[in-house]
């Protein structure tokens, strides 16, 4: 039975492409009366290449967003050999970056499943780390935690700080738009990723921007672990992380978070503690919060307006949330 | 000034390519056919969503995610075998996306193939267009809904009853 299911595909490729032939061929300027001849040419991997580099300097938000979607299409049609080799031979970061984004896109589009594995080898062995950190860019928002295996496990043990940061923000962005905080393997793969980090800053950044509601219990325990950082920052992004565990690892957690307060010294870290405990217990961690508050006099505040808060019997975080940071602000 | 068509296409085509945030997705058609059906049926009976007709084909469309860009598409099989005008209720194949703000958008009644499966993805086939579940005929329905509120507006204005859908057409836009 035939199948036609690829060719509205094509045809909007074809579309994008038929862009080209109505270029000019040159850059001649043409008397106001006549408009300049038209003449075909064809779309190649080089001329798109010569079009960016020149093409650079311009600025507008509304041709971003038309471009953007016009190199979306156009991309399922590039020559896919064309294209992988320009890549390979391509040492500018800028230039890298859009031709990996090309490759992604046709990744993405399943035009060619493997485009994201020549990507991913660049990231990773490219000996200039501007270059590592733009092929990092151009699988941002895509499927790419799915479809590299343990690369950012790599990538934020990177030499370069830049690197690093570059994957934490694939993570912390994948997550939030890709998965929108609701696929679990997505979350275990930024958290193994963030315990995985020498890096604190890195670590700090993916476990205080990541949503752990659909984590596994492996993932909670590596927070956990984290819990006992020589960090501050990275204890503090554990203990904010934690505090949005799944059902069953509330409880769990709410014992570790417990017992780390009496411990702990530094006050943001304990500040922290007692949001995470609050997030975990809602009105049933009025009780823990009460005999915290005895602990630190610097946070009894803080505690009061937790207790106070919790009491008002709201059942959604973010009211909680709200009504907290309006309580502390009322003069 | 020697600045030529070429020159400022090939500017714009430079900024194509830099990546940015987009909050909105837009929305295209998941195969060749026309709309059937939107907020109400001809019966005035309410449907909150958008019906894309196959013209009686079925089985011969690829289904494709209609959202432009890459998104994680949960897929959910109730039918297995090959369903043209509906099975009851509740049996629809379906592949939604839960977006952070806690609405889903789900795309029904396809038939499953071996394209069938969990994945991200930037509008790839999931299956065949079909009548899987309550239907009458081969379809897609696109629906947007929160906490059994269905969302009338992301495809207002772009599309009316009777209008010519392909890939490249545009349903709607969801914020």
């Amino acid at each position: 039975m035939p199948r036609l299911f690829r060719s509205a595909r094509s045809a909007m490729g074809l579309l994008a492409l038929t862009l080209c032939p109505l270029l000019p061929a040159g850059a001649r300027a043409a008397p106001p009366e006549a408009p300049p001849a038209l003449r075909a040419s064809t779309c190649s991997v080089r001329g798109l290449m010569d079009d960016i580099r020149r093409g650079l300097g311009s600025g507008s938000a509304a041709y971003k967003r038309y471009l953007r979607t016009l190199l979306r299409e156009a991309a399922v049609t590039l020559p896919d050999a064309e294209l992988r080799e320009a890549f390979a031979r391509e040492t500018d970061p800028l230039m890298a970056e859009h031709l990996a984004a090309a490759l992604v896109a046709r990744a993405e589009r399943e035009a060619d499943l493997t485009a994201m594995d020549a990507v991913a080898r660049r990231a990773v062995e490219d000996a200039d780390p501007a270059v590592r950190a733009a092929t990092l860019r151009a699988m941002r928002r895509t499927g790419a935690l799915e479809k590299t295996g343990d690369l950012y496990e790599r990538m934020v043990r990177d030499e370069s700080p830049q690197v690093r940061q570059e994957a934490a923000t694939n993570l912390i962005e994948d997550n939030a738009h890709v998965y929108a905080g609701q696929y679990g393997p997505a979350a275990d793969t930024a958290v193994a990723a963030a315990a995985a980090s020498n890096d604190p800053e890195v670590t700090a950044r993916i476990l205080d921007n990541l949503s752990t509601e659909k984590i596994s219990p492996e993932s909670a325990e590596r927070i956990q672990s984290l819990l006992r950082s020589d960090d501050a920052n990275v204890r503090k992004a554990a203990v904010n992380a934690l505090g949005g565990v799944p059902a069953e690892r509330m409880q769990g957690s709410r014992e570790a978070l417990l017992g780390m307060y009496r411990e702990e010294k530094d006050p943001g870290v304990r500040k922290a503690l007692l949001q995470s405990i609050a997030q975990l217990g809602f009105e049933g961690a009025i009780p823990d919060l009460q005999r915290l508050r005895a602990m630190d006099p610097r946070l009894a505040g803080e505690a009061d307006a937790w207790i106070e808060v919790l009491g008002m019997g709201l059942q959604e975080w973010s009211l909680l949330l709200r009504e907290k940071q309006r309580l502390q602000q009322a003069p | 000034m020697r600045r030529t068509l070429k020159n400022s296409l090939a500017a714009l085509a430079a900024l194509a390519l830099i990546p940015a945030s987009v909050t909105a997705h837009t929305v295209k058609g998941t195969h060749t056919g026309s709309v059937t059906a939107l907020t109400n049926y001809s019966s005035g009976t309410f449907h909150g969503a958008v019906d894309i007709g196959a013209g009686g084909r079925c089985n011969y469309w690829g289904a494709e995610t209609g959202v432009v860009g890459s998104v994680y598409w949960a897929v959910t099989i109730r039918t297995s075998g090959v369903v043209c005008n509906g099975n009851g209720s509740g049996n629809q194949n379906e592949a939604r996306h839960a977006w952070a703000s806690g609405w889903t958008f789900r795309q029904w009644h396809w038939i499953k193939t071996a394209d069938s499966r969990n994945r991200t993805c930037d509008r790839c086939q999931v299956g065949n267009i079909g009548g899987t579940g309550n239907s009458t005929g081969p379809h897609a329905h696109l629906q947007q809904d929160k906490l059994g509120t269905k969302d009338t507006a992301w495809y207002r204005g772009y599309v009316s009853v009777g209008t010519a859908v392909t890939r490249a057409k545009t349903i709607g836009v969801l914020d």
